[in-house]
């Protein structure tokens, strides 16, 4: 492997290029071709500046065996800009259809509420995937009446997430068969979706910071806190208070998703890991104590 | 049924209604709140106590924080000392060390840590003198972690003086984790104080394996 050259617009030589977007698309799914190399090129070097990274080996080093991978996430989220995807970490979707929801509703009578909320939901891809999981997988999606909430402290990225206009990027991860049944082409543009009427209704957006105890108070029962890739950007206290703030606002038993480089045990003693096949979630003790 | 939209201006019923927040409240003040039956009131008192602290407010949490059960107002509290981060803070929570809940302590610890290191240290420093070696190693541990220029020198200190050998190599182990070669004088001085001890002739040696860079 090389460094960078002096010569900044020459980026990364080809192999590099290619071990790294290899490791990019088999950690988070993102794919990257010869034709975003600019795009890549400038965000990695400045990944490496930032941290210090002496050459392209080192930086791989750092981005393969960080216990923590919170420079993987810094890296993804340079490349993402906001511009998250659908089905982004499925696995944490299909661990909610497969195992959580069932443990959620377990002795609740049908016609009960079932809560989601999508915190730091950006441009709404997030919520609108919960969306389309539940309608597709959930066996008993029409047992209950299931409210998504999704909340944002940027106003300008909600109002692209109620528009529910995307791009070909943002739908990459869509099987074509979802695509063709939750989405319809915006006038002739070629490559831009807008996804149905019904499910743009379905879920309320609102402007919140997740830290603010008297924004976060519209939120209780909460059953499934969505919060990923949300947290890494918070300092330690921020963390804490922003944990806490889920806790409040979750049912009993209630769960919360974090990026998958996130751990909660950093962050609060509040909550217990649970292992599902699919995935690790942090629930709310019913007695809310940890044991 | 399946998805709905959510109901606007509703609560559920574990929601407390609004007089549950004791600063939208006149008639009760963020100190009385810390003392609601009910947790969740209790929990917003500790942070609006943090939002906005009074005077009086850094007792009035720690006094709670001695005796609340729930977890969850537990945490807010804590959360609410380290917001404030202020030395009177880190005092009120110090004494807390010695308590037999493994917990609680851990929490104090964490607690202080995530404090400024400016602030917290000069509350903590006088635990290095405390008679239970135990709290002397709480001290070291809490000054190891703080991201404060007189650290080393602090450190160093409990290396060449302490009495107690398990202090001394708590300090050794965070002088180690500095990573700062100054520190090798010192520590050659603690082989010194303990030749016969193994494991301080271990700590020093990985001290200076990690100061060589092996």
């Amino acid at each position: 492997m090389e460094s960078f050259s002096d010569d900044s617009d020459a980026g990364l030589p080809p192999a590099d290029y290619a071990i790294l977007c290899d490791f990019l698309r088999e950690r988070t799914g993102l794919s990257f071709t010869e034709a975003k190399r600019y795009f890549v090129d400038r965000r990695v070097a400045a990944r490496m500046a930032a941290v210090g990274a002496r050459d392209i080996r080192d930086y791989m080093n750092l981005l393969r065996f960080q216990a923590s991978g919170e420079e993987l996430q810094r890296l993804v989220n340079v490349m993402t800009v906001n511009e998250t995807y659908f089905f982004r970490e499925k696995y944490q979707f299909d661990c909610l259809v497969n195992a959580a929801l069932d443990e959620v509703v377990r002795g609740r009578p049908p016609g009960s509420r079932v809560r989601i909320w999508s915190a730091g939901c950006s441009t709404g891809e997030e919520a609108y995937s919960i969306a389309i999981m539940l309608l597709e997988h959930w066996r008993r999606v029409d047992d209950f009446e299931i409210e998504l909430h999704a909340s944002d402290i940027d106003s300008t990225v909600l109002e692209r997430a109620q528009a529910g206009i995307y791009e070909e990027r943002s739908l990459q991860g869509l099987p074509a068969h979802l695509r063709a049944k939750y989405f319809q082409k915006v006038g002739s543009a070629p490559d831009r979706w807008q996804i149905m009427e019904e499910l743009r209704d379905s879920i309320e957006f609102s402007r919140v910071n997740i830290t603010d105890p008297q924004q976060v108070r519209a939120f209780r029962g909460i059953d499934v806190i969505f919060c990923r890739n949300l947290l890494i950007y918070f300092d330690d206290i921020g963390r804490r208070e922003a944990a806490s703030m889920f806790h409040d606002a979750l049912a009993p038993n209630g769960f919360v998703c974090l990026g998958h480089s996130e751990s909660m045990s950093r962050m609060s003693s509040l909550f217990v890991p649970r292992r599902f096949p699919d995935a690790i979630l942090y629930q709310k003790p019913a007695g809310g104590t940890a044991p | 049924m399946a998805l709905v939209k959510a109901k606007k201006n509703t609560t559920t019923p574990s929601e407390p209604g609004p007089a549950a927040d004791p600063a939208a409240n006149p008639s009760t003040g963020p100190h009385t709140g810390l003392t609601d039956a009910d947790p969740a009131a209790r929990r917003q008192a500790a942070r609006a106590l943090a939002q906005s602290p009074a005077p009086g407010a850094v007792p009035a949490l720690a006094g709670r924080l001695v005796v609340e059960d729930d977890p969850g107002v537990r945490e807010a509290i804590l959360t609410a000392l380290v917001r404030i981060g202020t030395g009177e803070a880190a005092a009120a929570l110090l004494p807390l060390l010695d308590r037999e809940d493994a917990g609680l302590r851990n929490a104090v610890l964490e607690s202080v840590q995530q404090m400024p290191a400016a602030a917290a240290a000069p509350a903590v420093l006088p635990l290095l003198d405390h008679p239970d070696s135990d709290l002397r190693i709480f001290a070291v541990q809490l000054l190891g972690a703080m991201s404060h220029p007189e650290r080393l020198g602090w450190l160093s200190g409990v290396v060449e003086r302490d009495a107690h050998v398990n202090v001394c190599l708590a300090a050794a182990e965070a002088l180690a984790e500095t990573g700062d070669p100054a520190a090798l004088p010192s520590l050659e001085r603690l082989a010194l104080r303990f030749p016969g001890d193994p494991m301080v002739g271990f700590s020093v040696d990985a001290a200076r394996r990690r100061f060589q860079g092996g």
